[in-house]
């Protein structure tokens, strides 16, 4: 049993402790979302944040969790996809198959936290998730209009 | 060469009710595609319940509806997975028919046997259903012209249609009235294939910027892939990946130590009759991270198939040897192939051998199924790109007709030819129908790059025989690489003009539209690579290696005779004689190469001065097929790091014609993905054998492009009204070949093998 504090909402989930949280996302509490990609945090699809942090929750164990922690997938993100990187994915036509977008938007969401007016530099030290689709380009000038956006 | 034919005769359409759809959608899978298609979305799936249902629909041809509020429904039989294709095959319809955007809606259907072959890939998508939709929607135009016309007590030569409205003077009537009074008139195929279509200038949505309608999903998470497809009471399920792809038998299963794991169930062994897979055994439990964790504890004991001892250079070895043997592989017509007198008359003759390792596909979702019998029917939620392709061994496999097994539509989390092989829905069903319940197989990214089909490793040998002039006199190009078409859909090799098969779609690219003078063009099935793994589609296929080798040599033979890169491919697309292109798929022919060459080289600034170890490099393809080609070029600028022989892609410039573009900026992104695949190949990504599995299996050691990776990129289209062909892969073909030249000009070295490793690179430098 774990408690879990989600999208803003306390949730209990019956889960063995190791794990990883993405699973409980997905399965437990149906916020599939969040995209399973290669289990070893390598990829960025299964990013979320913990306190506006992003963490790749495929190799987060749901055990190291207290319940306090704000935990926010994709689809607490913001209530009607409003948020300033979701509008500019949007205005942009930024994801192709999609799948890596979930996890690329909240990576993102979360350079902007840390750094409101991130260089390109900052863009490729912070967000380091792969696209098989090749949307990189475009994901690089949507960052750059998303900081511009207001929620 | 061969082209995808539809093989089942078109059925006649019919009025049909929206009630019809709701029946079809399986009403005992608890799961709902609700989420996936808010209405703002505007694109559902193969649901009818998303939108609230008017009483009437009229269904002049079962590729749309338009019911009585005005919506018109367009129904798409190509899977989306990234290029938006509902949005661009829509906007063509839409288009002749004059409906207004606004009102159109995007449905995505199930397998059922009345949409003829379901088949997306090979970048065909748009070229094949250009004609088809425009004809489709002018004969709705016409129809509703007629219905109004009548309505409205004139002439239907007066009227005009617009934006969902039959117009005549100053009164109006709108399709949706229309559709409400009832409209009788349907057709056939047969008959909308003499319905003129609009001239280009007339048209008002193709070409035109367009948001595509499956982002909204795409961004909040509410997107439905087929590994987020669930049912009531479905079991997970993890295979234990046999230690080779063909022939692996089950000896003994020792599951003692997963017992240990809490919702771990059971073990099975897949007995699967259709041979799309051999030797798999299913870990089943409660939760996928307990299937996980099962699969990983059983012990399987196996007889090992064919291959489980080949390496790499094995496979490459083998294609040597095949090569070698003049006797070996499919001549293709590419009108004299007769090069003997003129390499023996030759002045000068240049002989080179490019290679490549095996890539694999790593799209980002592993490739899945969810498997439920529902009463007699096996229905299958996975994301497919050739269902007519996968139903036939389902049926094999599970002992049921085709008719009983759907494939219902899901997006695909990436396709790039991976899910044109849909062989794990194989298992997946199996285990459902042996366990009387549902199960949802999910592949890890390990599992997924054991069972992936690679593009396979190639050996090609490019031979050019000049005059004392330079002037090129005749060329061959021999290619040996493990065969895809063979290995699933051998129906679909044409034969070569020495009566032997070949695989068109491990060797296009290589009959290219230069004027060489004799060309000989042999393909090999490298036959280890076949009994060892299955070869796959993988983004571009051929052309993907065969325009590698045939660009890098293009660059060889320049300098070897003194020439211009640029300046020499432009003499030689000359456009005449077979290169001349025909209607309606190749209007223009070589001479529209040349211009995109001409194009790229001025774009990028070709022969300026460039920094010390920085180079440009050219190299251009025809994209797919020589008979729906898409002309490319591209010029990559390079810096080579002398010490590390790390070699940076700074900018590529590219330009292509692909005849009219419907949908400009899902276009553009389609050429952006192409091309940065292509440089990850080229650069970044490659494995190898090495005891018949492949040796990388996740991201780890397996390392495509990342972000700090991606050079600056400037693509242009030509302008044109020429037929609309594809664009998913083309770009692909030219990076590598344009990396490689470029560092050849930037620093003298030339690497003739892709990957292009650092140390390779450093080696070469010396
Ligand atoms: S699935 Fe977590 S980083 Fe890839
Ligand atoms: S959009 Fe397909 S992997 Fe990124």
């Amino acid at each position: 049993m774990a408690e879990l504090k989600v999208n803003g909402k306390k949730v209990t989930v019956d889960a063995d402790e190791t794990t990883p949280l993405l699973w409980v996302l997905r399965e437990d509490l149906g916020l599939t979302g969040t995209k399973y990609g290669c289990g070893i945090a390598q990829c960025g699809t299964c990013t979320v944040h913990i306190d506006g942090q992003p963490v790749r929750s495929c190799t987060y164990p749901v055990g190291a969790l207290s319940g306090e922690e704000e935990i926010t997938t994709i689809e607490g993100l913001s209530e009607d996809g409003s948020h300033p990187v979701q509008q500019a994915w949007v205005e942009m036509d930024i994801p192709q198959c999609g799948y890596c977008q979930p996890g690329m938007i909240m990576a993102v969401a979360g350079l902007l936290n840390n750094t409101p007016d991130p260089t390109d530099e900052d863009i490729d030290q912070q967000v380091t998730n792969i696209c098989r689709c090749g949307t990189l380009a475009r994901v690089r000038k949507g960052i750059h209009l998303a900081k511009t956006k207001k929620a | 060469m061969t082209r995808l034919k539809d093989p089942r005769a078109p059925k006649s359409p019919a009025m049909s009710r929206r009630g019809f759809l709701v029946s079809t959608a399986g009403t005992t899978v608890a799961f709902s595609f609700l989420a996936a298609c808010s209405p703002g979305s505007g694109e559902a799936e193969s649901d009818g319940e998303a939108t609230s249902a008017p009483d009437v629909t009229y269904e002049p041809i079962k590729w749309f509806t338009i019911d009585s509020a005005g919506i018109v429904t367009i129904n798409i039989i190509r899977a989306e997975m990234g290029q938006h294709v509902g949005t661009a095959l829509a906007r063509i319809l839409a288009d002749e028919l004059e409906a207004d955007w606004a009102d159109v809606r995007i449905n995505h259907v199930d397998s059922d046997p009345k949409w003829g072959l379901m088949v997306t890939g090979g970048s065909w998508s748009v070229w094949q259903t250009f004609p088809l939709y425009s004809q489709a929607g002018a004969a709705g135009r016409q129809a509703l012209i007629e219905a109004g016309a009548a309505k409205m007590g004139v002439a239907p030569g007066d009227c005009s249609a617009r934006a969902g409205e039959v117009i005549c003077g100053d009164q109006k009537v709108s399709y949706g009235e229309l559709v409400a009074g009832g409209i009788e008139k349907t057709f056939t195929e047969e008959e909308i294939g003499s319905i003129a279509i609009k001239p280009a200038s007339e048209r008002r949505l193709i070409g035109e910027p367009v948001q595509a309608r499956d982002i909204a999903g795409k961004v909040d998470g509410t997107a439905m892939f087929g590994i987020d497809a669930k049912v009531d009471g479905m079991v997970y399920a993890r295979p234990v990946m046999p230690p080779t792809r063909h022939g692996s038998k089950v000896n003994s299963i020792d599951d003692s130590a997963a017992t240990e794991i809490k919702g771990y169930r059971q073990a099975i062994a897949i007995d699967d009759p259709s041979g799309t897979t051999s030797g798999w055994v299913l870990a089943i439990a409660d939760t996928y991270p307990a299937a996980i964790k099962a699969a990983d504890a059983i012990k399987v004991d196996w007889t090992p198939g064919p291959g489980a001892d080949v390496s790499e250079e094995d496979i490459l070895d083998r294609a040597r040897t095949l090569i070698s043997d003049d006797s070996a592989g499919s001549i293709l017509d590419t009108g004299d192939v007769e090069t003997a007198a003129a390499f023996e008359a030759a002045a000068q003759t240049i002989d080179q051998t490019y290679t490549c390792n095996t890539v694999l596909h790593m799209q980002l979702e592993p490739v899945n199924a969810l498997a439920v019998m529902n009463g007699d029917t096996m229905e299958i939620h996975t994301g497919n790109q050739w269902q007519s392709l996968v139903l036939p061994w389902l049926s094999q496999a599970l002992d049921m007709p085709e008719e009983k097994i759907v494939l219902k539509t899901y997006r695909l989390g990436g396709g790039f030819g991976r899910r044109l092989n849909g062989d794990y829905a194989v298992p997946a069903a199996i285990a459902a129908k042996q366990l009387g319940k549902p199960v949802k197989m999910v592949l890890t990214r390990e599992d997924d790059s054991l069972l992936d089909s690679p593009r396979s490793p190639a050996v090609q040998r490019v031979r050019l025989a000049a005059d004392g002039e330079g002037k090129v006199t005749g060329m061959e190009q021999h290619v040996a690489a493990g065969w895809p078409t063979k290995a699933m859909a051998p129906f679909f090799m044409p034969n070569g003009v020495n009566g032997a098969p070949f695989d068109p779609f491990a060797i296009n690219g290589a009959n290219h539209w230069y004027a060489v003078g004799p060309h000989r063009v042999r393909a090999i099935e490298n036959t280890l690579a076949n009994e060892t793994f299955r070869p796959g589609w993988l983004r571009s296929v051929g052309p993907g290696f065969t325009n590698w080798a045939l660009e890098s040599f293009m660059d060889e033979a320049a300098h070897a005779l003194g020439k211009d890169p640029v300046e020499f491919r432009l003499s030689l697309l000359t456009g005449e004689g077979r290169n001349a292109g025909s209607a309606p798929n190749s209007v223009g022919g070589a001479r529209r190469q040349h211009e995109v060459v001409r194009r790229a080289a001025e774009k990028a600034g070709w022969g300026s001065e460039l920094p010390a170890d920085t180079g440009l490099g050219i190299a251009t393809s025809f994209g797919q097929e020589r008979d729906m080609p898409t002309w490319v070029a591209c010029v990559a600028r390079v810096k080579v790091d002398r010490d590390s022989g790390q070699v940076t892609a700074e900018k590529l410039t590219l330009v292509a014609d692909a005849g009219t573009v419907v949908d400009p900026d899902g276009a553009m992104a389609q050429m952006e993905g192409a091309s940065l695949w292509g440089l990850s190949m080229a650069l970044h990504e490659g494995t190898a054998f090495e005891k018949g599995r492949v040796k990388d299996v996740n991201l780890n050691t397996y390392s495509p492009l990342r972000f700090g990776q991606a050079p600056e990129l400037d693509i242009s289209f030509v302008d044109s009204t020429e037929v609309p062909v594809g664009l998913g892969e083309p770009a692909t073909t030219v990076v590598a070949p344009a990396i490689a030249n470029a560092i050849y000009d930037a620093v003298g070295v030339r690497l003739r093998h892709i990957p292009i490793r650092a140390d390779a690179v450093k080696a070469a430098l010396g």
